[in-house]
């Protein structure tokens, strides 16, 4: 008998760490053991924030981020924010970046069934942002990485972005808003699913 | 606390568990079943399916007001969102399957400064989201909407939140898309990166 309560003990601790397991999805970041970023998985199946758009051709044929930045969150930081006003640790924030469809116009554009305008063409780099507070102390608790601004296959893994080359314009820019450009994201204001 | 109340405790305990468990796997599965996030009333209207925002977003075409003399046929931005099991079923078979649901969000613009819708931003000179400004949505539906190739459309309004509740489909949506996308299953795939090689993965950062 008593077999069989140690058994049904056990069995109810498995079933329970079961049902835990399968409702916390959520990942965070992975480093390698030298610090090191390695590149986020399934982010297309996160939550989309917003896409800016910077066309090569209206930034001199170079933007700094070419052209859509579409922007990814993790549901959980999500609602998160809109909680708290800030993001919690462990935050990652994944801007896949795209080309448009060459346009006929010296401003990019294209003339298409639904007007006038920029459509997606080709996915072309890949930024990310980390929150962690003790790792990225001198940078407002945010590390950044690029995994490169060309077609996939984009790195594999990659170190942290000098404070200069990402940090430093959040800080001028968005310092008070968690380092994010939350003006950009109308699903960040709406509090909506 | 006697031995036999104490198991009988447990065995209920492990029932519950049981329970919880069965029908925590046992509600996606009945969505599956259905297979549609798409849901009429009885009058035929249909409801703006709930967590859409969660589905997989697949692109954005951007049509500037600005650029369309100051009235663009969707404006501007137009977020689109379609469920995962749909992608996967299109990437196999190159059509989308019964009662996929597209959704399209309207974004309005953030506060032009140059005529042609833009402004500049410490990233450069663009296009940034502004605040949602309507919903459209199509339905794969082959017996329901025979007549407009398989797919129904309708629209919950071009304006700011809160949209209407429900819709009758339109016919005005249709010939577009007859005219021009008939060939991929009545969907602007080619402004879908993600859905352009239908040979590779979609949801990896390697693939496209």
């Amino acid at each position: 008998m008593r077999i069989i309560w140690k058994a049904l003990i056990a069995g109810t601790f498995v079933i329970t760490g079961v049902a835990i397991s399968q409702t916390n999805s959520r990942r965070g970041p992975v480093f390698t053991k030298d610090g090191d970023l390695v590149l986020p998985t399934g982010f297309r199946e996160w939550v989309f924030m917003g896409g800016p758009i910077t066309p090569n051709s209206l930034n001199n044929g170079e933007a700094p981020f070419p052209e859509f930045h579409d922007v990814y969150i993790e549901r959980e930081n999500l609602l998160y924010y809109q909680h708290h006003g800030n993001f919690p640790e462990g935050t990652v924030l994944v801007k896949e970046l795209v080309l448009t469809q060459k346009g006929k116009y010296p401003d990019g554009s294209v003339d298409s069934a639904s007007g006038r305008g920029y459509f997606p063409s080709e996915l072309y780099g890949l930024d990310v942002m980390v929150k962690d507070s003790k790792r990225f102390a001198n940078t407002n608790k945010w590390g950044f990485f690029t995994f490169g601004h060309k077609a996939p296959p984009y790195s594999s893994s990659t170190k942290v972005m000098s404070k200069a080359e990402c940090a430093s314009c959040h800080i001028a820019g968005v310092a008070k808003t968690d380092m994010v450009w939350v003006q950009y994201y109308p699903l960040l204001h709406a509090n909506l699913r | 606390m006697q031995k036999r109340e104490c198991l009988t405790a447990i065995f209920g305990g492990i029932a519950v568990i049981g329970a919880s468990v069965a029908l925590f796997q046992a509600q996606p599965v009945v969505a599956q079943a259905q297979g549609s996030a798409a849901v009429f009333t009885p009058d035929g209207r249909l409801k703006i399916p709930e967590g859409f925002r969660r589905w997989v977003y697949v692109g954005a075409p951007l049509t500037p007001n600005a650029l369309n003399g100051g009235k663009a046929n969707f404006p501007e931005y137009h977020n689109v969102y379609v469920q995962a099991q749909n992608i996967d079923a299109y990437m196999k078979t190159g059509e989308f399957p019964e009662g996929t649901v597209f959704v399209k969000e309207l974004t309005r613009l953030l506060s032009p400064t140059f005529p042609d819708g833009s402004r500049t931003e410490p990233s450069g000179r663009g296009f940034f989201n502004g605040p949602f400004n309507g919903i459209d949505l199509t339905v794969k539906d082959s017996k329901r909407f025979a007549k407009t190739n398989g797919w129904g459309f309708f629209t919950f309004g071009h304006h700011p939140l809160p949209y209407e509740a429900t819709a009758a489909s339109v016919a005005e949506c249709a010939g577009c898309h007859i005219a021009n996308v008939a060939k991929t299953d009545m969907t602007w795939v080619q402004f879908y990166p993600m859905l352009l090689n239908r040979t590779a993965g979609w949801d990896t950062p390697q693939s496209r």
